[in-house]
Formats: structure tokens, sequence, C-alpha cells
């Protein structure tokens, strides 16, 4: 089965991600979504622009993915979005499914820690004030993988 | 011989553009490259402070030598 890795402009949608690890094998299903809230720092935020090297995000999460299923009895897949979101819309989702719980969850933890620290993504907050910020972030530089 | 380097995040809003044109020469590698490109933004220098060159396909090391192709210069990164 193709595992579910994507980076798209489109809605996410949890079913259907949750979906893609569904398997009569497996009894646990995690799944963590991320979405925009409405203060950031003290901030009111109206929306925030993800922007994305795209060719390399999508290799970038397939091997996170491969790597929790390589470090555990799971199956992942993981959506992150792009372009411009409002608040309460959902901007990433990752589930795991396994035999047991503790597998899924710490893949699913994994999974996403890892996508904050390597995936090539930004996002820009933009405030009620009219202004915005692109949000610090993590160094790739000196990182081989 | 020129390069174009591809710029995302908050170098966008920089006012250099979606990309740059930047003189690096033959051979170098990619510490070498950030250094020309370093010299080349002037006033604007620290704008790559912490940014990470990669291709198409992987994020490159100060030793390796500069591949051909589509390159972009990644500041640091903040999903999810």
């Amino acid at each position: 089965m193709r595992r579910l890795t994507l980076i798209t402009k489109s809605r996410l949608d949890l079913a259907s991600v949750c979906r893609a690890v569904s398997d009569p094998r497996f009894g646990a299903v995690t799944s963590f979504m991320g979405s925009v809230r409405r203060v950031h720092a003290g901030r009111t935020v109206r929306s925030v622009s993800y922007d994305c090297f795209a060719p390399l995000a999508q290799k970038v999460l397939a091997d996170i993915a491969a790597r929790a299923e390589a470090r555990w009895p799971v199956r992942v897949a993981a959506a992150h979005r792009t372009g411009r979101l409002s608040v309460g819309e959902v901007s990433v989702i990752v589930a795991a499914a396994s035999v047991h719980r503790a597998e899924a969850f710490e893949a699913c933890r994994f999974v996403i820690e890892d996508i904050k620290h390597r995936l090539p993504v930004w996002k820009k907050e933009h405030y009620a004030t009219g202004d915005g910020r692109w949000l610090p972030g993590c160094s790739l530089r000196g990182r081989r993988r | 011989m020129k390069r174009s380097i591809e710029l995302y995040g908050r170098l966008r809003d920089a006012g250099l553009g979606a990309s740059l044109r930047v003189d690096i020469p033959a051979g170098a590698n990619v510490r070498g490259a950030l250094k020309a490109l370093k010299i080349s933004l002037g006033a604007k220098a620290s704008l790559i402070d912490g940014c990470a060159l990669a291709t198409a396909d992987a994020v490159l090391a100060d030793g390796d030598r500069l591949p051909s192709g589509r390159l972009a210069l990644l500041p640091p990164v903040c999903g999810g």
C-alpha cells in the first residue's frame, strides 16, 4: 500500500488522512491536527501564510514518515497545507496506526516534531493591526538529511 | 559563474524578489557560495544568517560542491 504524504494548497481532511493508515490488523489509530490559532504571543492573528519549497518538502515529508515506520511497527500518513489560512483552518495532519496504542502515539509525536524541525515550510502571521511577521524557526544549515 | 538562487520565507519579503542572480566562483563549495551571497547582499548580508542552501532533493552541507540545477536559499523552518 502506498504511503500518503502530501504538501497541498487544498483543504485538509482528518478522516481521509486517518483512512490512509487504517488496516484490519491495526487496533490503534492516533492523529495530530494543527490549526491556525487566534492569538499568538499576545497578538491577535487574522490569518497565516505558509510558504514552502515544494519539491524538497515532498521528499522530506516522505522521509520523515519512512523513518517513523522504520523505527516503530506503524503505518504513517501526513499532510501539510500551503497558502494563506484563516484562524481555525487546519495546517497539518499526522496519523499513525499500529497494533497497539503506544507505538502509534510515539510515532505520531515523532512525525510532528520532525515536521517542525526539518520540513522546508515557513509561516507568516497576519495580525488584526494590519502588519505581519515571519516566525523564527529551526536552521537547516549543517543538517545532512 | 552566475547562478540563480530561489528565495523562500522571510527572504521573499526582503525586497530581493523571488530569486537572486549571484556570481559564484566555478567549483565553489556551499560555504564559498554562501560567502559570495553574503558579499553580494551588502547591507542586507545578515538576512542569510541561519540559512541553508538546498537542491530540490536535499539540504546541502557546507563542504558539498555546489551542484548544477535548481538551488534554493532556505531560512530557518517553522512548519506545522
